[in-house]
C-alpha cells in the first residue's frame, strides 16, 4: 500500500498538516514518537495561541491531538522515523525498528530536539539528575536542590515552574546578563528559592548513582566552583531533527532545511519541511501550525499534479 | 497488573496514558509528585529519575518504549478506529 501522504513529527506542525490531510481525505500516516513537540516542554502557560488567552501546553495539544484523531483518512503510528528516500516518485520512510512504508508525499515536522551541553558527566547521568523536560521530570525534584542551565526565557520559566517543587534553584548563565525577557526576570526576582549565577560555564556534572553535584568555572575569574545539586535541568536552545533527509535537501549551518517559502517544499519534489525544521525564521506554536497547513496543501496540489 | 508511574505536567505520561486507553489496557496511574514513598520505590526499580516508567508484572519500562510495551501486551499496531 502507497500513502497519499506520510507525515512526520507530532507537534502543532505535524498535527494541523494531519488535520488538513484529513479534510483533504489525502490517505495519510502520522508517524511520531510522540505527541507535543516543543509545547510539552514548556513550563509556563501559553497565552499567545489565538482563542486561548492562557492555555498549558499540555490542555493545548489534547485539543490539537482531540482535533486530529476526528480524521477519519489519517492514520496514527507511534514510531520513530530513521530514514527518508525517494526513488521513481515513491518516498520509503525507514522507522528505526527498520519497517519501511511508502508514501507519494512526505512532510517533515519532526521539531527540533534539546541541545545538549556537551559537560563532563551530561550524558552519563540522563536520567539520573540530568534531564531536558522540566515539565516531566521536575516534580521529581521536591525539596531539592537544583540547577537549570541557560539564562534565556526557557530557563527562567523552568525555573519559575520548579518554585513550585525544589527548595533551592540556581540558574546558571554563560553571559554577562541573562538573555530572558524582563518579565520573566522580574517574576524571578520575586521568588527568594532562585538564585542566578552569570560568567558561568558549566564544565561537569558530578555524582555516585544518582548527580550530586555540578563544577562551572567563573569566566571572569577563572575559578573553578562547585554548586551541591540533585538535579541540572539543560535549558540552552534546541536543534532541528532533520538528519533523516539527507541526501534529499539542502540544510542551513544550523541544519534547517532549506524550503521554498510558499509551500514549504524542499529541493526534492513532494517532499516538505515545517516548523522548527526549516529555516524560516520566528518560531511559534502558531506558525508551526500555519505553516503546517500550507505544506498539507500543497503536498495536495503536488499529487493532483503528479496525478494528471 | 500495569502500573505507570507519572507527574501531572507531563505530556508524554499523557500520550502513554491515551494509548493504553485506546488499547483497553487498565492500569494504576501513579502521580509520584504526590508520594515520595512511590517515587522512591520507581526510582529503585528503574534505577533512574525519569518519567514516565511502566510496570507491566513486574517488568519496568523506561519512557514510552512502545516496541516493550507492545510486545509485552501484546499490542499490535494502532489503528485510526
Amino acid at each position: 500500500m502507497i500513502y497519499d501522504l506520510i507525515i512526520i513529527g507530532g507537534g502543532p506542525a505535524g498535527i494541523t498538516a494531519g488535520i488538513y490531510a484529513g479534510r483533504q481525505k489525502m490517505k495519510t500516516l502520522l508517524m511520531t514518537k510522540e505527541f507535543g513537540g516543543q509545547m510539552a516542554k514548556k513550563a509556563t502557560e501559553i497565552c499567545n495561541y489565538p482563542g486561548f488567552e492562557k492555555i498549558s501546553g499540555a490542555e493545548l495539544i489534547e485539543k490539537f491531538v482531540g482535533h486530529l484523531e476526528k480524521q477519519e483518512s489519517v492514520e496514527i503510528k507511534f514510531a520513530e522515523a530513521g530514514r527518508v528516500e525517494k526513488e521513481g516518485g515513491v518516498f520509503t520512510v525507514t522507522t528505526t525498528e527498520n519497517e519501511k512504508i511508502q508514501s507519494n508525499s512526505v512532510i517533515i515536522a519532526t521539531g527540533a530536539d534539546p541541545r545538549p551541553l556537551e559537560a563532563i558527566g551530561e550524558k552519563e547521568f540522563i536520567g539520573k539528575g540530568v534531564g531536558y523536560c522540566v515539565t516531566c521530570d521536575g516534580p521529581i525534584f521536591k525539596n531539592k536542590t537544583i540547577a537549570i542551565v541557560g539564562g534565556g526565557n526557557a530557563g527562567f520559566e523552568a525555573a519559575l515552574f520548579m518554585t513550585n517543587y525544589a527548595s533551592k534553584i540556581y540558574i546558571l548563565e554563560f553571559g554577562t546578563e541573562p538573555k530572558a525577557d524582563q518579565e520573566n526576570k522580574n517574576e524571578a526576582k520575586k521568588s527568594d528559592k532562585i538564585e542566578i549565577i552569570t560568567n558561568a560555564s558549566v564544565k561537569e556534572i558530578k555524582g555516585d548513582k544518582f548527580v550530586g553535584s555540578l563544577i562551572y568555572q567563573d569566566n571572569i575569574s577563572k575559578e573553578n566552583k562547585e554548586l551541591e545539586v540533585q538535579g541540572v535541568f539543560i535549558e540552552i536552545g534546541s536543534q532541528p531533527a532533520t538528519a533523516l533527509v539527507k541526501g534529499l535537501v539542502d540544510f542551513t549551518k544550523r541544519d534547517e532545511i532549506m524550503v521554498e517559502s510558499e509551500t514549504f517544499q524542499t529541493k526534492t519534489p513532494g517532499l516538505f519541511a515545517v516548523g522548527d525544521d526549516n529555516s524560516g525564521p520566528y518560531k511559534q506554536i502558531i506558525t508551526a501550525a500555519g505553516e503546517g497547513c500550507k505544506a498539507s496543501l500543497a503536498a495536495y496540489d503536488y499529487l493532483r499534479k503528479v496525478k494528471n | 497488573m500495569v502500573k505507570i508511574y507519572s507527574t501531572p505536567t507531563c505530556v508524554y505520561c499523557k500520550t502513554l496514558k491515551g494509548y493504553f486507553k485506546k488499547n483497553a489496557i487498565e492500569f494504576e496511574d501513579i502521580d509520584i509528585s504526590k508520594d515520595e514513598q512511590q517515587l522512591q520505590k520507581m526510582i529503585k526499580d528503574s534505577g533512574q529519575m525519569g518519567v514516565p516508567v511502566v510496570d507491566i508484572d513486574g517488568e519496568v519500562i523506561v519512557g514510552f518504549d512502545k516496541v516493550k510495551i507492545d510486545t509485552l501486551l501484546k499490542i499490535n499496531q494502532i489503528k485510526h478506529d
